[in-house]
């Protein structure tokens, strides 16, 4: 038989193996972690050039950056609890009271995700601002001379905004996790006379608490990095760590406190980042054991 | 023309400490059918995929015709293979797929056109070149899966539970169509793996059945469905009564062997036989017999289920504590349970298989 | 289901109309709307326009729509093959340090922008490579921020893949260059074709990093956006927005056409 077969071709010269990882963890190295070791090196050394680690205590001793921490904290955790309880609500009428076109509206909200962050800020400014339309509306019905609807340019103005962006993220492993639930087991269950809260409680919440943990982590990841949404609201009160960051490397030109800054944020980020990570895993676990 | 066998000597493959295939040691002839049959986790995907090249051995080595592949990659081992699903490529037309070995080898546009259009005559499928796998059915897509094996006119072919996605009906006639495939192509050495000993009787020359990573038996499958060397492969290939006797003296070909009461005559195609043995029979090689003629080899026993099957009848006996099975062309009389009823076989249909031995 | 009386499904439904309409609906049409408008004192625009897209295209909004387009599809087309190829380059490493370098590839996804942005400014406004001031810096900030989400989206569709595909092409001679041309990547093409989708979005509407580091004169929309509200061209700002986002559905629509033969099966 092989004697009117085709040859096989000599041996592969060049073998496709780890070493192939090089280039693209080069570019990698070059142009992230580089410069991420950078900001931690400039943080540590004066402008003359000599290691000092007093920028850290005069940075963090700061009221700017306790006040900046403590609104990075605030409106991620608000935000985040924001879009679980709007994510879930919307998955759970999405999935179990469904109607024509709820496919279409769940991958309708899903595009939003492809939508610049800073597009809901200004829309709301639209809406909320101090000469939005709510304001406006009130204002002319009313004769009143100050603009009644001030909340955009507090923390609420900015949960509300990043609720808005950061729900879909939380629907997509929400919406997930649902579809795995035989809808038999939720019939058997309200025929054993289960009511909708009850079902929810003990078969919906159990089975989506891994993608909500998931999800929820994601979130608080992406809403402690956010820095579209709180620049362009623009309120002069809220100021978080990107925006420190920013404010103090282009307006004031001080390097070395926004790398202080520009740390103590990644670290942050980095142990949300691994929180997500681990969540994730037990997704993946769950799902495998199914 | 060269040799085109395959050969395991003493392979074990093992992952993280779990042994899969355990010292096996196999010769398949060239030109023969070898099915590997065995429960599932028994290693027989193991050794196939061991010959393909997907996994590497830890001790032993594997031939293929004269050539150790043992440290070849599978790209380099030329073999044909069919697996369970097929894994037509399904961004390819059929012929696109059936000429994947040939364009990989970078063979000449006229051989390749050449043989993609042999070989798809040779399944049946010439029609089909220009559809996508998808747009086929299971038994159209297992042929184009032939075919792309066949293209490259492999040393071996390789088949990995080919027929187990296809329905019943489907499946008789694609084994048919193999059969006919190999009286075309003689000198191709297959080895067949599945878990269905009926594709494995129907279909091989020869039978190697595996259990726990470690061959169980081996030989011609007349010869081990007729003869089974042990316990394992006499109840794996077919149906078997394998009663507990005691065997008292062989004699050539013979053996005479005692139940109860009763002596009786059976093959012995193993030596060394002594002591408490295992008598099987086949239930199709028992029949009653009227309690008036009583030739040599008869037993009495008492009737327990009588079952119609339509074109037969299964009778279920049990005679001092064991039990046994018969089946026979429907009977116009069947005894009522509860019957004692006598029941012969030849000797020649019944074998000797060596106690604790599987 | 879950709520069988009539009532309980309307007010369900209710609620999510609501709900979708008050958070998604309602600023995506009061952004179009404001778009066209001229004035808007009271519950609408007192006039309709077309001016604010006309002085959009026809200024430097026109230039930055260039900008931003040139900019993502280089990011994206970048990070796709880097992104690519470390996806397939990994297969090949041993399980310990391969998850080690995946969490390695995802990291940039999870460090804030701006940090991502200061960290180019520090690095590439000193010897040995200065990039500050140039173009490139605002690609490489893209390419940065994109490039755990190329990856991911490849490194997903990869495992993901049926092995016996490969196997059998293996088995058939294909030596693993031509298999992965010819069979490994044609079968994640929906994969790759998302990940460029994802990425391109991205940085269409990067904002944090490119504030960082862009020169004057290569200015993203975004950033272009931003400068135009904060003068209080708000309406010009919006009919900007409207560009930017219908721009990137544009690509994305387009993306999502290109024939994905493997996808079909």
């Amino acid at each position: 038989m092989a004697s009117d077969g085709v040859a096989v071709l000599p041996a592969a010269r060049l073998r496709l193996n780890g070493a192939w990882v090089v280039p693209p963890l080069g570019i990698l190295a070059a142009l992230f972690f580089y410069p991420l070791a950078l900001i931690i090196q400039q943080s540590v050394t004066t402008a003359g050039g000599l290691p000092d680690f007093g920028s850290y205590a005069r940075v963090l001793a700061g009221p700017l950056f306790a006040n900046a921490l403590l609104h990075t904290l605030e409106i991620a955790l608000l935000a985040t609890t924001g879009c679980l309880a709007l994510g879930f609500t919307m998955a759970l009428v999405l999935t179990f009271v469904p109607f024509p076109g709820a496919r279409a509206l769940s991958r309708l909200i899903d595009t939003f995700i492809a939508l610049p962050t800073f597009l809901i800020a200004l829309a709301l400014t639209f809406i909320y601002g101090s000469a939005g339309i709510a304001n406006m509306s009130i204002m002319q019905l009313t004769g009143a001379e100050e603009p009644p609807i001030d909340f955009l340019y507090t923390v609420a103005g900015v949960v509300l905004a990043e609720v808005t962006v950061y729900t879909p993220f939380v629907m997509r492993p929400l919406l997930a996790a649902f579809s795995l639930i035989e809808t038999a087991q939720i019939e058997v269950a309200s025929s054993l006379g289960a009511g909708a809260w009850r079902i929810i409680r003990r078969v919906i919440l159990p089975a989506a608490l891994p993608a909500l943990l998931a999800g929820g982590s994601l979130c608080l990841l992406l809403t402690v990095n956010e820095f579209g949404i709180v620049f362009f609201i623009g309120a002069k009160g809220v100021i978080t760590l990107p925006l420190l960051v920013y404010g103090k490397a282009i307006q004031e030109d001080d390097y070395t406190a926004a790398c202080v800054i520009a740390v103590v944020n990644i670290a942050l980020s980095l142990s949300l980042f691994l929180l997500y990570r681990v969540m994730v895993a037990r997704v993946d676990q769950g799902q495998r054991g199914a | 023309m060269d040799a085109s066998g395959i050969g395991f000597t003493g392979v074990t493959v093992a992952y993280k400490g779990a042994v899969a295939l355990d010292n096996l040691d196999l010769d398949v002839a060239p030109g023969e059918i070898m099915a590997i049959i065995g429960p599932s986790g028994c290693g027989k995907t193991t050794a196939l995929r061991a010959v393909a090249g997907f996994v590497q051995p830890t001790r032993g080595r594997i031939r293929i015709g004269a050539t150790d592949v043992t440290d070849l990659p599978p790209y380099a081992r030329d073999i044909g293979m069919v697996v369970q699903n097929y894994a037509l490529f399904p961004h390819m037309r059929v012929a696109e797929n059936v000429a994947f070995g040939l364009r990989a080898r970078r063979a000449p546009d006229s051989l390749v056109a050449e043989r993609v259009r042999d070989c798809l005559v040779m399944v049946g499928m010439e029609a089909y070149a220009d559809r996508y796998p998808r747009q086929l059915s299971g038994g159209q897509q297992q042929r184009v899966a032939i075919a792309r094996a066949l293209a490259i006119r492999p040393r071996v072919l390789l088949l990995d539970e080919p027929l187990s996605a296809l329905d019943a009906q489907i499946r008789r006639n694609m084994l048919g169509e193999l059969a006919r495939l190999h009286r075309d192509l003689p000198h191709l050495t297959v080895l067949y793996v599945t878990h269905d000993q009926t594709e494995a009787l129907t279909l091989a020359d020869r039978i190697a059945i595996m259990r726990g990573g470690r061959l169980i038996a081996n030989g011609t499958s007349q010869m081990l469905y007729r003869a089974p060397p042990n316990r394992f492969a006499a109840e794996f290939l077919g149906r078997a009564n394998l009663l507990a006797v005691r065997h008292e003296q062989t004699d050539g070909r013979f053996a005479r062997v005692r139940l109860g009461d009763t002596v009786l005559t059976a093959m012995a195609p193993f030596s060394e036989l002594a002591g408490e043995v295992l008598l099987c029979l086949r239930p199709h090689d028992i029949f009653l017999a009227p309690v008036s003629v009583q030739p040599a080899n008869t037993l009495h026993a008492t009737v327990t289920d009588v079952q119609w099957l339509g074109d037969q009848h299964s009778v279920a006996l049990e005679l001092a504590g064991q039990v046994l099975r018969l089946v026979s062309t429907p009977l116009r009389d069947p005894p009522p349970p509860g019957a004692v009823v006598a029941v012969h076989f030849a000797a020649e249909d019944a074998s000797i298989i060596p106690e604790g031995t599987g | 289901m879950l709520v069988w009386s009539l009532t309980g499904r309307i007010g369900a439904w209710s609620l999510l109309a609501l709900v979708f309409g008050l958070i998604y609906v309602l600023p995506l049409a009061v952004i179009a709307l404001a778009s066209f408008a001229g004035q808007w004192n009271s519950m609408l625009p007192s006039q309709l326009t077309l001016d604010n897209y006309a002085s959009v295209i026809a200024g430097e909004s026109g230039e930055q729509l260039r900008v931003s387009l040139i900019t993502a599809a280089l990011a994206s087309t970048i990070a796709l093959l880097s992104g690519t190829w470390a996806a397939i380059a990994l297969r090949t490493v041993a399980p310990a340090p391969r998850r080690l370098l995946d969490l390695l590839f995802f990291i940039p996804s999870a460090v804030p922008s701006v940090s991502v942005g200061l960290g180019l400014l520090v690095a590439f406004s000193q010897k040995p490579v200065l990039l500050n001031g140039t173009t490139a810096i605002v690609i490489i900030a893209h390419l940065v921020l994109i490039s755990a989400f190329t990856y991911g989206n490849v490194a997903a569709g990869l495992s993901r893949l049926p092995p016996e595909f490969e196997q059998v092409a293996e088995s058939l001679g294909a030596r693993p260059f031509y298999r992965l041309l010819h069979v490994t990547l044609p079968l994640v093409t929906p994969y790759l074709i998302a990940a460029l989708s994802l990425s391109f979005a991205m940085s269409m509407g990067e904002l944090g990093a490119t504030a960082m580091v862009y020169p004057p004169g290569w200015v993203t929309m975004p950033v272009g956006i931003f400068a135009l509200t904060d003068r209080g061209e708000v309406f010009q700002g919006a009919a900007l927005t409207m560009l930017l986002a219908v721009s990137t559905l544009a690509v994305l629509v387009g993306l999502s056409l290109v024939p994905a033969k493997a996808a079909a099966r």
